[in-house]
């Protein structure tokens, strides 16, 4: 079943056409990826999706029902929660509150101030920061922050996940958790979409993977297929990505 | 300074409001006005942190509501024969619906764009109300002067300005834990993230605004049957819009009790520094306020939260 669907999706910033007819579809429950260089369109695929921009061209559709000229707040209450690219956490507030505003005015149900609380904490144990809730934000290291984005992102109950470079500034010890992490987030039934420039976790975790180009979708498959495909190779991936892939290869 | 325990709080409070309470048997007429000069600057700085302190909006033109409600309670009271208390409510939901009516133009604007719009309204009231006949024009209005000997209407307003900061604080505190409390804040802190987390800005912004705008109708209406008489120059002054601002960035905007402390603070300096140095008033209190500002930046409330 299709949970998220993009129809010639397309956004002009004067000049400038940014996100250029992309189609896609994304299955209910998997993990789809979303890569392509700097200036590629990714995150403003995205805002276009959750409705920071609205649309030049071209619909979105999520569970059936059209995005178009919906507000952000709105679309997020249909079910779908975002982690930021670039930690946008409420500065003056302690981590636990910051969880508390995605439970409270994300989530599809209107709840008390006690019982957001609750759920708060199981959040924040989830993604291991139960110790650190009443920081201020500034007092926790950029991984807490990347994980704080995912908590708050997950305190809205969606459906769709929505994550921008959650990894970006992560060493490979972190990476490995925060991919531990969102393979569990899946597991339980919610459905990803992972935009990422760490090459590992895209390709470790993703199910399929679409890749832009200039604001162009040009290829759309399986991680295997992504690797394999010259087009993606020459515009983004790079001639040594291919050959440390097939070093990795022959030694296993 | 330590974080004060629940209990010390509580005790210290209490201590305070009773002593507050029986002052003015207490204490001489000169400081009961006094008193209450600095309970009104308390309601008017817990008024705008509603709007800046928890929602961060740059709220400067605060006093045009101080002269909707003046001007209200003194229009119903002189004209219409309205006794004080009727007038009061009228000018406090007034303000309230009027800021409901602007507010959904207005509060789209951020940061400076704001603060022109609220301060082009204040300019706008003040020539509204200089020119025309409704409300005495340029000379002013003479509102019924309190009924009674002069010590009773002293002890009146007193307790009018005293109870008001007390619901004004307890409005706020109410708030500050309420699903507005955490809206409030998050708009603050960057209002594009709040509406991805199912935050509608505008509506919030507005409840922020209007529950501002009510306390300060209501003090504005106070104030005019206090002093019982005002005009537009006085009811739609810029100074007092800076100062209830300053108040409460300095006592430690988005708590409950900073913009008291801030008030009383400033209005109390104030009064020393004017009675002691007359000709340099200004530049020794300004003087003052930088110090304080370069030690707390946060605020006072902040000496008591570390």
């Amino acid at each position: 079943m299709v949970i998220l669907e993009g129809k010639r999706v397309t956004k002009h910033f004067g000049g400038l056409t940014a996100v250029n007819e992309v189609d896609f579809e994304i299955q209910r429950g998997e993990i789809f990826g979303l890569i392509g260089p700097n200036g590629s369109g990714k995150t403003t695929l995205l805002n276009l999706i959750n409705g920071i921009f609205p649309v030049t061209k071209g619909e979105i559709l999520f569970l059936g029902s059209r995005l178009n000229g919906l507000k952000p707040h709105r679309i997020t209450r249909l079910g779908m929660g975002r982690a930021f690219q670039v930690v946008r956490a409420f500065e003056g507030m302690t981590v636990k509150e910051n969880v508390l505003v995605g439970s409270l005015f994300g989530a599809k149900n209107r709840k008390d101030i006690r019982t957001g609380m609750k759920e708060v904490e199981g959040v924040l144990d989830f993604v291991r920061l139960g110790a650190k809730k009443d920081y201020r934000i500034s007092e926790i290291t950029i991984a807490d922050r990347k994980r704080l984005e995912l908590a708050r992102a997950l305190a809205m109950t969606p459906e769709l996940l929505l994550l921008d470079e959650v990894m970006a500034g992560l060493n490979p010890r972190e990476v490995e958790d925060m991919m531990e992490m969102v393979l569990e987030v899946n597991r339980k039934g919610i459905t990803v979409l992972l935009i990422e420039h760490v090459m590992k976790a895209v390709m470790g975790i993703s199910q399929r993977i679409m890749v832009l180009h200039h604001g162009k979708k040009i290829a759309l498959g399986s991680p295997k297929e992504i690797a394999e495909n010259e087009e993606v190779i020459k515009s983004y991936l790079g001639d040594k990505f291919v050959r440390r892939e097939a070093e990795r290869r022959d030694l296993s | 300074m330590a974080k004060m325990s629940r209990k010390g709080w509580f005790l210290a409070g209490g201590g305070v409001c009773l002593f507050l309470l029986l002052a003015p048997v207490l204490l001489r007429g000169y400081w009961v006005r006094l008193l209450t000069n600095m309970f009104m600057f308390g309601i008017l700085a817990e008024s705008v942190n509603i709007i800046a302190g928890y929602c961060g909006y740059l709220a400067l033109g605060n006093m045009v509501f101080f002269g909707m409600g003046a001007y209200t309670a003194g229009v119903l009271m002189a004209k219409f024969a309205f006794s004080f208390f009727p007038a009061l409510i009228i000018a406090g939901l007034g303000a309230s619906l009027f800021t409901v009516c602007i507010g959904f133009p207005i509060l789209r604007l951020k940061g400076q764009y704001f603060l022109m719009a609220t301060m082009g309204l204040l300019e706008l009231l003040r020539e509204i109300t200089t020119n025309i006949s409704l409300t005495g024009g340029g000379q002013g209005i003479t509102l019924p002067i309190f009924p009674g000997r002069a010590a009773a209407a002293n002890h009146f307003f007193y307790y009018f300005m005293f109870g008001l900061m007390i619901l004004s604080m307890v409005c706020t505190f109410a708030i500050s834990k309420s699903h507005l409390g955490y809206a409030f804040r998050a708009i603050k802190f960057d209002e594009d993230a709040a509406s991805v987390m199912g935050i509608n800005p505008t509506p919030y912004k507005t409840i922020a605004w209007a529950i501002s705008a009510f306390f300060t109708s209501l003090t504005g209406a106070g104030y005019a049957y206090w002093m019982s008489y005002i005009d537009p120059g006085e009811a739609y002054q810029i100074m007092p819009s800076i100062k209830m601002y300053l108040m409460m960035v300095l006592g430690g905007g988005g708590t409950v009790l900073g913009p008291i402390l801030g008030a009383f603070f400033v209005e109390f300096i104030s009064e020393l520094v004017w009675g002691n140095f007359l000709e340099l008033h200004f530049l020794i209190l300004g003087l003052i306020l930088v110090i304080v500002v370069v030690f707390t930046p946060k605020g006072l409330m902040d000496l008591f939260q570390k």
